[in-house]
């Protein structure tokens, strides 16, 4: 079952990735919103409804951990899937330890992918 | 030229027979004194023959003690105790008659005798007293008394007779002091022979000290004896050992202002009749507390050099005599001598101790060290080792010492040009080396310092080799090395498989979406075969990020290709 309509911000710093995601997710019928710009993501979900957000660790200026403690602030119930291409047990400690409810290793099958969202929003 | 006696001169035949008595008497008297040499029974025979001789109540005979300036009863005969006990002997006038060294006679004691002694002569009945002296060697050294009870004169002939015999007395007296004083030599020689033997049987500082306090009183016949010597560093009297005296009395303070210490030190004896008030030493109200009468001070010599003052002490007043004050000196002589071999044997044990010390100081350092240590003679020969070296290759120190380093060294080269040692002793300069030995199935890594120390000289007197072990120090480079070489490969395969796998997510991701679209089976089934070598690629990458490990592998020709290990419980597996 899945929770058409959420709203979710996708944030990437590999603009391919992020067009992806957006792609896969919004053919589930999810509001999605992309970005490449950790300002700009947080910018929007301090403006917006965001009920999940997708984060990359690798960013171009900060972390997807630090970005998440951000969106933390803004919206203390807002859920989080972490992406990344490079897992350590450290970036995987301090993001559950922020609230983050999936750890997900690229590359991720889109199943996957959906089936993790669902999960997430449900 | 002869002489004849006219009818009137000749003697009558009483005084021929006086004469020959008194010729008698006179010849007993000489034949004792040759014949035995004690001078008691002299003076015996003199006071028992003369009262018949000269028809007289009494004789007796009193001997000068110099100690007390007094005449002292030697021999009596026909008097009382009472009478020979009184405190004066006669008049003033009549003792310095005496002294002077001639006879004095007087008659009619009974009616003006001496006042101070009248009630002792009136009891006894004197009247007639003749007084001659006992000279001998122009000294007087006693008297002898004729005593009558009548009054009555004495001839010229008498008194001659009288002096004649006296000088017998005195010729007595003198021969046992003689004999007494060579008696005394013989006991002082063997006493200065036992205290010899005793203070030379030990090198024993205080039992030189104690045998001499100890033994010399008893021959002496004094009651006490101190020690004090000089101190080498300060030149101050030290008291070092006492016998016979009270604490009390040996803390009374320094006597090392005093006079007879001065003397002492300076080499010269001092011998004091009465120290309670002579001023030649002080503390005399402590003195005559101790009960100390007389004091012989005499010096302590090693050789010409005076170390010390002996100090000898009587109870009773006593005056030293010259064969007592050379028997002293004597003694502390021999003491002097065998007290300075002591002090110097002291040092050189004291040295010694040093010495010792200072060896083991060394060895407890060299053992404790870490390194092993050799020690080079210029011939190559090892004269010293530590505990390390010897626990390090199995082997005992006596077996090391004095073996050519070449025989004994498991670093030596076996090629004597490439020595190191030899390198030291040519060029006078430390050396260096990184060394490694096989050991079994693995090797052994040494660092060599070899060190020349040189004489006064310039030239090298020994060789110091440190070696130290760092094997492990070098299996910790190697270590590091190996950590750092993974660490360099894990990073690189992270970053690797990062760079690789957000474009490998975009194009696995793109191509599923792509499978939703399509309905051609053809493309279906190529799609499904780039989704399928992604997930491989995908993978591998999974497996480059949890990298804990790697080991190098032959490839082809001379490439190597790393093989990689990686943690099941990294997040890149879960």
């Amino acid at each position: 079952m899945t929770n058409t309509g959420a709203n979710i911000l996708v944030l990437d710093d590999v603009p391919d990735a992020v067009v992806l995601i957006k792609k896969i997710l919004e053919r589930k019928g999810y509001l999605v919103s992309d970005f490449t710009d950790e300002e700009q993501a947080i910018a929007h979900a301090a403006n917006h409804p965001v009920d999940c957000a997708i984060l990359d660790i690798k960013l171009k200026k900060m972390s997807g951990v630090q970005v998440l403690a951000r969106l933390k602030e803004i919206n203390p119930a807002i859920r989080a899937i972490m992406l990344t291409g490079y897992p350590t047990i450290e970036t995987a400690r301090e993001a559950l330890d922020l609230g983050a409810s999936e750890y997900c290793v690229k590359p991720i099958d889109k199943q996957e992918l959906e089936e993790k969202v669902a999960q997430v929003l449900a | 030229m002869t002489t004849s006696m006219t009818p009137v001169d000749m003697p009558t035949d009483a005084e021929n027979y006086r004469h020959s008595q008194y010729l008698t008497v006179f010849q007993e008297v000489t034949r004792l004194i040759s014949m035995v040499h004690e001078p008691q029974q002299v003076m015996d025979m003199v006071v028992s023959t003369l009262p018949g001789l000269l028809d007289l109540e009494g004789a007796t005979i009193r001997l000068l003690d110099k100690a007390t300036n007094t005449f002292v009863v030697g021999a009596a005969r026909g008097v009382s105790p009472e009478y020979l006990s009184r405190a004066y002997i006669d008049t003033a006038e009549v003792l310095a008659a005496v002294r002077r060294g001639e006879p004095a006679s007087r008659s009619g004691l009974h009616l003006e005798g001496d006042e101070r002694s009248k009630e002792a002569i009136a009891a006894e009945g004197i009247v007639s007293v003749l007084s001659l002296p006992i000279v001998y060697k122009d000294e007087v050294a006693g008297l002898v008394r004729l005593l009558s009870k009548r009054p009555r004169t004495f001839s010229r002939m008498q008194v001659e007779f009288c002096m004649a015999l006296a000088e017998q007395i005195g010729i007595a007296l003198a021969n046992s002091r003689m004999h007494e004083e060579m008696a005394q030599q013989i006991s002082y020689l063997k006493a200065v022979r036992h205290i010899s033997q005793l203070v030379n049987s030990t090198l024993d500082l205080n039992q030189i000290l104690n045998a001499i306090v100890q033994q010399l009183p008893p021959i002496m016949e004094v009651s006490a004896c101190t020690i004090r010597l000089l101190h080498p560093a300060t030149n101050r009297l030290e008291l070092m050992a006492a016998s016979g005296l009270s604490d009390d009395y040996l803390n009374r303070g320094s006597i090392s202002r005093e006079d007879a210490i001065f003397k002492a030190l300076s080499g010269e004896p001092v011998a004091i009749y009465d120290a309670t008030k002579d001023v030649r030493v002080n503390y005399h109200e402590e003195i005559l507390q101790e009960g100390i009468k007389s004091i012989l001070a005499v010096p302590l010599r090693s050789g010409s050099e005076v170390i010390g003052v002996l100090r000898l002490l009587t109870a009773y007043h006593h005056l030293f005599t010259p064969a007592e004050i050379d028997f002293a000196m004597s003694v502390a002589e021999e003491g002097g001598n065998a007290i300075e071999k002591a002090r110097t044997y002291r040092k050189i044990e004291l040295l010694f101790n040093q010495i010792e010390e200072h060896e083991r100081f060394l060895t407890t350092i060299m053992d404790s060290l870490w390194l092993q240590l050799l020690v080079l003679s210029p011939d190559r020969r090892i004269i010293m080792v530590n505990k390390m070296f010897c626990k390090t290759h199995g082997i005992a120190e006596k077996d090391v010492l004095g073996r050519d380093y070449h025989e004994i060294s498991p670093w030596a080269s076996p090629r004597r040009e490439d020595c190191p040692v030899d390198r030291v002793f040519t060029d006078g300069r430390p050396v260096a080396i990184l060394d490694k030995l096989s050991h079994g199935d693995h090797d052994l890594w040494f660092e060599r310092h070899l060190s020349p120390i040189f004489d006064d000289d310039g030239k090298i007197e020994i060789i110091i080799e440190a070696v130290r072990d760092i094997t492990d120090q070098k299996l910790l480079e190697k270590e590091k090395l190996e950590k750092m070489k993974l660490q360099g490969v894990v990073e690189m395969a992270g970053t690797a498989a990062h760079n690789i796998n957000s474009p490998l997510f975009a194009a696995l991701g793109t191509a599923q979406l792509l499978v939703d679209d399509i309905s051609d089976q053809q493309t279906m089934a190529e799609l499904q075969l780039i989704i399928k070598n992604l997930r491989a690629i995908g993978a591998l990458t999974k497996e480059m990020t949890a990298v804990t490990g790697f080991e190098s592998k032959d490839y082809v020709g001379d490439a190597r290709i790393v093989e990689l290990t990686s943690s099941p419980w990294h997040p890149a597996k879960t």
